[in-house]
């Protein structure tokens, strides 16, 4: 039993040890609360400060949360059973965050004191902070319209003040967007304008962006709004802008979109002009030598990955056992052109409503817009150098009608034919089972080991890139009546996806332009708001084209003795995993304000519709 | 060691908790005192009751049915009712209507709606549902978007809750207005199921339609 008193010994000796060291247990100094001064007398605190405000401003749509890009008409739930949407929440999307705009105005208080660092480095953090600060009022008010503009105050509340001081009202809508403009150009000055490492920092040219973003939405507000039958407003102009003040925002970011077309070092990429789709798909999801993405929510392994590769990789390429949670729906594919045909639904049946059938399902996506396969993988499309399966089952010709066979994915008939994929189409509540009928590719990362648990994707989310200060500049000159202005930018747009040039320019084409263009890139809900078309796209009828969500489910001929065995036909069927079509009603163009804030602040007032 | 915490729960239950509210305010939103009928699912159509004299004015939702009826079970007091911002298919106007709860009211909501649907016929014949409707300009000012025949399978039927739906465009106020909806590739029509309609119509740049009475065609 020498052990056991070795043991003894060890235990008595660790207990006498912690005992010495209790005695100052008390006074010790935390190592993870740390005092302003300490973090301001230290370069390397406030750039880890900087960090966690970047950390902080990622809302809506982006590839953090892949479940949003299945709440418009994107894409399609697939991870189970079906998601019951039937109307928009009135916090949907919704951003108040004031305790992040407290934050950034306690850092600048801070940072403008400090004496740690250049006069020139200040300048630079003071930009970037208040680029984010114009960044965090512009999520808000495309949710909300005017809210309560703070400027640089640090509120400090001691009992017995006169509470009253503190609250601010909100602002009018064109307050609050004026305001970020300002801030935008005034920070504009402070960044530098040189290309920052995988466009994770804020420069000149995203504060610019962030300007002309705010313009064109305050301009199509201004305009749209007061073209409704009864346009949405709130008597003191928290929610509508005058009609008269379109003009000015469209002339602000028209010039705002030129100064970055012309003279940033960024480009519309074409690294590959020879395979556009190729082309596209780097433009977006490739970091290296990439000169189309402005700004951009970055990750980076260990520590910062995101799962959106993982979860929705298609199941014959996952490395994992996640995969299939979300995929492309037929809505925004056929919004894709053709090549010389602006209508680009997939041509399924002849005149005669017969099938129309393919030797190899991918040659019904042949001619397509190039975006569609930089952004959608479709069925038998390579990824990763090896083809994407989708086939929901057979269509066998028996008695003078075509049966449809289907089977467990992965399933082969007697003769050792496909019936179903493992990758699916289905219509199914199974998990890991495709059942739209296509895979996302934009923003999908080819690394080796991305789509693993463990590790995840270093594929980043871009929130600004050349191509918006392109279409920007399209939509204000068309706006403006400048069609020649503007038929010039769009083309540009238009000639890198491969399809034909436009003569004139609409806001129709400019609405459809943006769609495929900026698939996946939280654009799509925010421009059918400012154009105020949300309630008519999505107008909740059932089967509506644009409001019900579709699926193309591709399949096998079986019938031997003719010519056409062996070769696919596809069914175009509702998205079995959405029930029902998506309502958009005229309450959700803004949110709802929380009465627990207008409880706090009584200056606050209602929104419309509430 | 065990009682103790015991102890705390079972007094503190008798403090902390209200009787629940016992009175209840009965109500239905009226035009000439006809009761005006709305979508009453999603909580689509509400009106707003406030307290005053308290130091938070958050107003306590009130939900109208399909029928333009209401209920709400509140304590005794002073209310005020007002119809929700933009809300309903009837002129806005957030005028208040008092209320003094002592035990059970009834209350009318006055609206003027834009535009009311009278002599509605539906029936069942063959394969389709048909039907006849007066639009009856009342505020007016505004076009009319749309009106729908709506079929549903349950007795609660609006322009989310249905199985099938004929929207008709071009119509104006003061016509009669007949249509046929098409059932025949409808499963619950084929299914033999009992089937409810009523007729709506949605005046431009409102939130909500104004419906007819829901009535059971099978």
């Amino acid at each position: 039993m020498k052990k056991s008193s070795i043991f003894k010994v060890l235990l008595l000796a660790g207990g006498l040890s912690c005992f010495s060291s209790c005695s100052e247990f008390l006074e010790r100094e935390p190592d993870e609360i740390l005092t302003d001064d300490q973090v301001f007398s230290d370069a390397v605190m406030i750039e880890s400060v900087l960090a966690n405000f970047y950390g902080r401003v990622t809302w809506s749509q982006h590839i953090g949360d892949w479940i949003q890009y299945t709440v418009l008409d994107e894409a399609g739930k697939s991870d189970g059973g079906p998601d019951n949407i039937q109307n928009y929440s009135n916090e949907q999307w919704r951003v108040y965050d004031y305790t992040l705009i407290r934050n950034i105005n306690q850092f600048l208080q801070s940072l403008r004191a400090t004496t740690v660092i250049t006069d020139i480095e200040k300048q630079v953090y003071e930009g970037e902070v208040r680029f984010l600060r114009a960044w965090t009022y512009f999520n808000m008010a495309r949710g909300l319209g005017g809210m309560p503009i703070v400027g640089d105050e640090v509120f400090d509340y001691e009992s017995g003040m006169d509470i009253t001081t503190l609250q601010y009202p909100r602002s009018t809508e064109a307050g609050i967007y004026d305001y970020i403009i300002e801030e935008c150009e005034a920070v504009s000055a402070m960044l530098d304008d040189v290309k920052t490492v995988n466009s994770a920092r804020a420069n000149k040219w995203a504060a610019l962006m962030l300007k002309a973003r705010a313009a064109i939405y305050a301009g199509s507000l201004a305009n749209y709004n007061n073209k409704m039958n009864s346009p949405i407003r709130t008597a003191g102009g928290e929610v509508g802008i005058p009609a008269e003040r379109a003009n000015g925002y469209y002339e602000q970011a028209l010039a705002t979109a030129q100064d970055i077309i012309n003279n940033s070092p960024y480009e519309l990429q074409l690294n590959k002009p020879d395979d556009l789709e190729r082309n596209f798909y780097e433009a977006l999801s490739v970091k290296d030598n990439n000169t189309e993405v402005i700004w951009a929510r970055d990750y980076r392994y260990p520590g910062q990955t995101v799962g959106f590769t993982t979860q929705n990789i298609p199941g014959s390429h996952a490395e994992d056992i996640d995969r299939a949670a979300a995929g492309p729906i037929l809505n925004l594919v056929e919004d894709f052109e053709y090549v010389n045909d602006r209508d680009g639904s997939i041509h399924i049946r002849d005149n005669q409503g017969n099938y129309v059938f393919y030797d190899d399902p991918a040659d019904a996506f042949a001619n397509k817009d190039a975006r569609l396969g930089g952004s959608v993988i479709t069925p038998n499309a390579i990824f990763k150098g090896t083809p994407v399966v989708l086939q929901a089952g057979q269509k066998v010709w028996t008695n003078g009608a075509w049966q449809t066979i289907t089977g467990q994915p992965g399933e082969r008939d007697s003769q050792g034919r496909l019936i179903t994929s493992s990758n699916g189409p289905n219509r199914s509540n199974e998990q890991y089972i495709n059942k739209t009928g296509f895979f996302f590719r934009k923003f999908l990362d080819e690394a080796a080991g991305a789509s693993t648990r463990g590790r995840n994707s270093e594929m980043w989310f871009p929130r600004f890139r050349f191509a918006e200060a392109v279409l920007i500049a399209a939509e204000a000159a068309m706006e403006l009546g400048q069609q020649s202005v503007a038929v010039g930018y769009i083309n540009q747009v238009r000639e890198r996806a491969g399809i034909q040039p436009l003569t004139s320019v609409t806001l129709d084409d400019i609405v459809q332009e943006r769609r495929v263009e900026f698939a996946f890139e939280d654009h799509r809900y925010w421009d059918l708001k400012r154009f105020r078309l949300a309630h008519i796209v999505w107008n909740g009828v059932v089967n509506s084209p644009t409001a019900q969500q579709w699926a193309l489910f591709p399949y096998l001929v079986v019938a031997p003795g003719t010519p056409n065995d062996g070769k696919y036909v596809f069914d175009r069927l509702t998205f079995s995993n959405s029930l029902h079509p998506r309502f958009f009603e005229l309450r959700n163009y803004y949110n709802f304000i929380d009465l627990a804030w207008q409880n706090a602040n009584p200056k606050i007032v209602l929104n419309p519709f509430q | 060691m065990l009682l103790f915490p015991a102890v705390v729960v079972v007094s503190s239950c008798g403090l902390d908790n209200y009787d629940a509210p016992e009175s209840t305010i009965y109500g239905r939103v009226v035009y000439n005192g006809e009761p005006v009928g709305v979508r009453g699912t999603g909580e689509a159509v509400q009106l707003q009751l406030y307290q005053d004299g308290y130091e938070l004015r958050n107003p306590i939702p009130v939900y109208v049915g399909q029928d333009g009826t209401f209920e709400a079970k509140v304590f005794d007091g002073e209310y005020k009712l007002v119809t929700r911002d933009n809300n309903g298919p009837w002129v806005n106007d957030r005028d208040t209507t008092v209320i003094n709860l002592s035990g059970t009211t009834n209350v009318d909501v006055e609206v003027t709606p834009f535009y009311t649907l009278s002599n509605v016929q539906l029936s069942l014949s063959g394969n389709s549902a048909n039907a006849s409707f007066q639009i009856n300009e009342v505020a007016g000012g505004r076009d009319i978007e749309y009106v729908m025949i709506l079929v549903g399978k349950t007795s609660f039927v609006d322009d989310v809750s249905y199985t099938a739906r004929l929207d008709i465009n071009g119509v104006t106020a003061g016509n009669t207005v007949t249509g046929a909806l098409d059932l025949t590739n409808n499963a619950d029509f084929n299914s033999g199921r009992a089937l409810f309609a009523r007729v709506g119509l949605r005046p431009a740049g409102k939130d909500q339609a104004i419906y007819s009475q829901v009535v059971k065609l099978r």
